[in-house]
């Protein structure tokens, strides 16, 4: 435990304590908290990584990066399918997202535990989003489970450039250029954020002099400094507006738009 | 309705400057205009005051060569459309200014001069950039961590403008400038290098970039969910932690048994962020060299999954063009053009 720990390691105020009036849950192992929702994610990752090992053995190639999970193929549509044709991508699908939903819902517990904002779990539930979507929603949309990624290293490189070639030229989405942007600006303002706390902490006695110190450089700069405060809000904006991009890029795929390089015909 | 959701502190006067003999050394150095106030800014939880912004030489020489840039660009584009500003504007996307092939000046400006010149003026600015960069972050007393991660970037840069165009043997490996040809590059460098998705160092840059997007989420997020508890203060949180940095230490523990600390979360942070231009970079300059075909570069180290009966013959067999039927009648050139 960390020297401070043991003052923030209360009781109750969980979900389920909410719901039911007692959490027998409510409990820490080692470092991690556990609760109801802990138990969830920890059982659902247990069957899901059995099943993708139960699936891999069967499959029989171990290595690392070609170790491979498929979707079902085409002639299953959105029906169930045996398990080494495409049951088993659909089980473990099942079980991630369940076990995505209840990480989240046990952030959710560990935040009001500790009396902050939610702003955690909702980033994480927009960057689950991206997953339900390529793997759940878009799938049903295009009316069969073979729409889906594949689960291993290299299957899912391979189903990225496909999938970009198959809609012609992906680069000419213009969700997708958004999405890319979001992911350059946010690398770019993560470098200076970054360099701006690293090259400023420890130079002063005063922290209050650190802080103007770097308010004045960045005027100097560019002429604007944002604040301490307010960078964070930029960060966590830009990396929520490049998974609303890429959530809407995917969506729209074979959905809406079966031709990105025609789509800009009529403009 | 701005006093009822603002948590930042109120307005402080414009600050000043701490002497420095650094500001009176440069002949152009003056702080233009005054500091102003924008209030609605308040609205949306970030500083009020714009400006002052630093003059110096360094800026001067940046801003004056990529206003020149800018202008040849403007000549360049002209002289596609036939001296129109009206089809400029209208083709503004199509407008494609190209690098010449071979090694050499360019035989006129339609046919790679604009291209050359522009580079040049262009990478003349960024560099005089880095000066502004170095001068102030010496004269701010900083570390040099901005320089190092802004200088990652103008290797990647280069590497895409410079390097590797001499590496391979021609200005034309370069991108073309515009907006679509900008991302036809994109499209035609991978696919001509054999699908840059099997580059390793390419598949390390975008588990970066995408990390650096992670990061963003869950510092910005961490910061934000316990800022009304004095986390965002980061130089003084690395002197003496307040409970809201005790919180957001916690909850990464509690979640996933391991935590940063307000120092070691932006260590984490600017090499991820510059991890991504490094790892870039490093994909730029091997392709060609190490391999002329990631994918069967890939093939050969195991790294990727066959499927079918694909051998090293076939993929290495040119692949036969596209009827049009295939292709379709969305692939005629557009009308008027």
């Amino acid at each position: 435990m960390l020297e401070f720990e043991s003052a923030y390691r209360k009781p109750g105020n969980t979900l389920f304590e909410w719901i039911f009036g007692e959490d027998p849950f409510d409990f820490w192992f080692g470092r991690f908290y556990v609760g109801f929702f802990g138990i969830v994610a920890i059982a659902a990752i247990v069957l899901g990584v059995s099943v993708l090992f139960l699936a891999v053995g069967q499959y029989g190639d171990w290595d690392l990066l070609r170790a491979n999970v498929p979707p079902p193929v085409r002639a299953y549509g959105l029906h169930w399918a045996p398990f080494l044709h495409g049951g088993a991508w659909q089980a473990v699908v099942i079980l991630a997202t369940a076990s995505f939903i209840a990480w989240g819902l046990r952030e959710v517990d560990i935040c009001r535990k500790l009396e902050i904002g939610f702003h955690v779990p909702a980033m994480f539930s927009l960057a689950i989003s991206a997953w339900v979507i390529l793997q759940i929603i878009r799938p049903l949309l295009m009316g069969c489970w073979c729409e889906g990624f594949d689960l291993s290293f290299s299957g899912h490189l391979t189903w990225v450039s496909n999938t970009g070639f198959r809609y012609m030229n992906f680069y000419l989405n213009p969700f997708h250029a958004y999405a890319v942007l979001g992911f350059f600006l946010t690398a770019m303002v993560l470098a200076m954020h970054g360099s701006a706390i690293l090259g400023t902490y420890n130079t002063d006695k005063d922290p209050n002099v650190e802080m103007r110190r770097e308010d004045s450089f960045w005027r100097d700069y560019i002429g604007y400094s944002i604040g301490e405060f307010g960078i964070h809000r930029l960060g966590f904006y830009l990396a929520v507006f490049a998974l609303i991009m890429s959530d809407l890029c995917i969506l729209t795929s074979g959905t809406l738009v079966k031709d990105w390089v025609d789509f800009w015909h009529p403009f | 309705m701005s006093t009822i959701f603002s948590v930042t502190a109120p307005v402080e006067p414009v600050e000043e400057f701490e002497p420095s003999d650094l500001d009176s050394a440069d002949p152009l150095g003056i702080r233009l205009g005054e500091a102003g106030r924008w209030s609605f800014l308040h609205d949306f939880k970030i500083d009020t005051q714009i400006g002052t912004v630093w003059l110096g030489t360094w800026g001067v020489l940046s801003v004056a060569l990529f206003v020149a840039g800018m202008g040849v660009l403007f000549l360049a584009g002209m002289d596609q459309v036939n001296g129109s500003l009206y089809l400029l504007v209208k083709y503004f996307a199509n407008i494609r200014i190209t690098p010449p092939d071979g090694l050499g000046m360019a035989p006129s400006m339609r046919d790679g001069g604009y291209w050359q010149l522009n580079t040049l003026l262009w990478a003349g600015s960024v560099m005089a950039w880095s000066g502004r960069c170095y001068e102030r972050l010496v004269r701010h007393k900083w570390r040099p961590y901005l320089l190092f991660a802004y200088l990652s970037a103008i290797l990647l840069t280069a590497t895409i403008w410079v390097f590797h165009p001499l590496i391979v043997g021609s200005w034309a490996d370069a991108p073309a400038l515009g907006l679509n040809s900008d991302l036809s590059w994109a499209q035609n460098f991978s696919v001509l290098w054999g699908n840059l998705y099997y580059n390793p160092w390419h598949q390390l840059a975008i588990f970066f970039l995408f990390g650096s997007m992670m990061l963003w989420g869950m510092h910005g997020a961490t910061i934000l969910a316990t800022g009304s508890e004095g986390s965002h203060h980061e130089d003084a949180e690395i002197k003496n932690m307040s409970s809201g940095s005790e919180k957001a230490a916690l909850f990464w523990r509690w979640t996933m048994g391991f935590n940063a600390f307000p120092k070691s979360i932006h260590t984490w942070l600017w090499w991820y962020a510059v991890g991504t231009v490094l790892a870039s970079a490093i994909g730029i300059l091997t392709t060609g060299v190490v391999t002329n075909d990631w994918y069967v570069w890939a093939v050969d180290h195991g790294t990727v999954a066959q499927y079918g009966p694909i051998t090293r013959s076939a993929i290495n067999q040119h692949p036969r063009p596209m009827p049009a039927s295939v292709l379709g009648a969305g692939y005629a050139p557009a009308p008027g053009r």
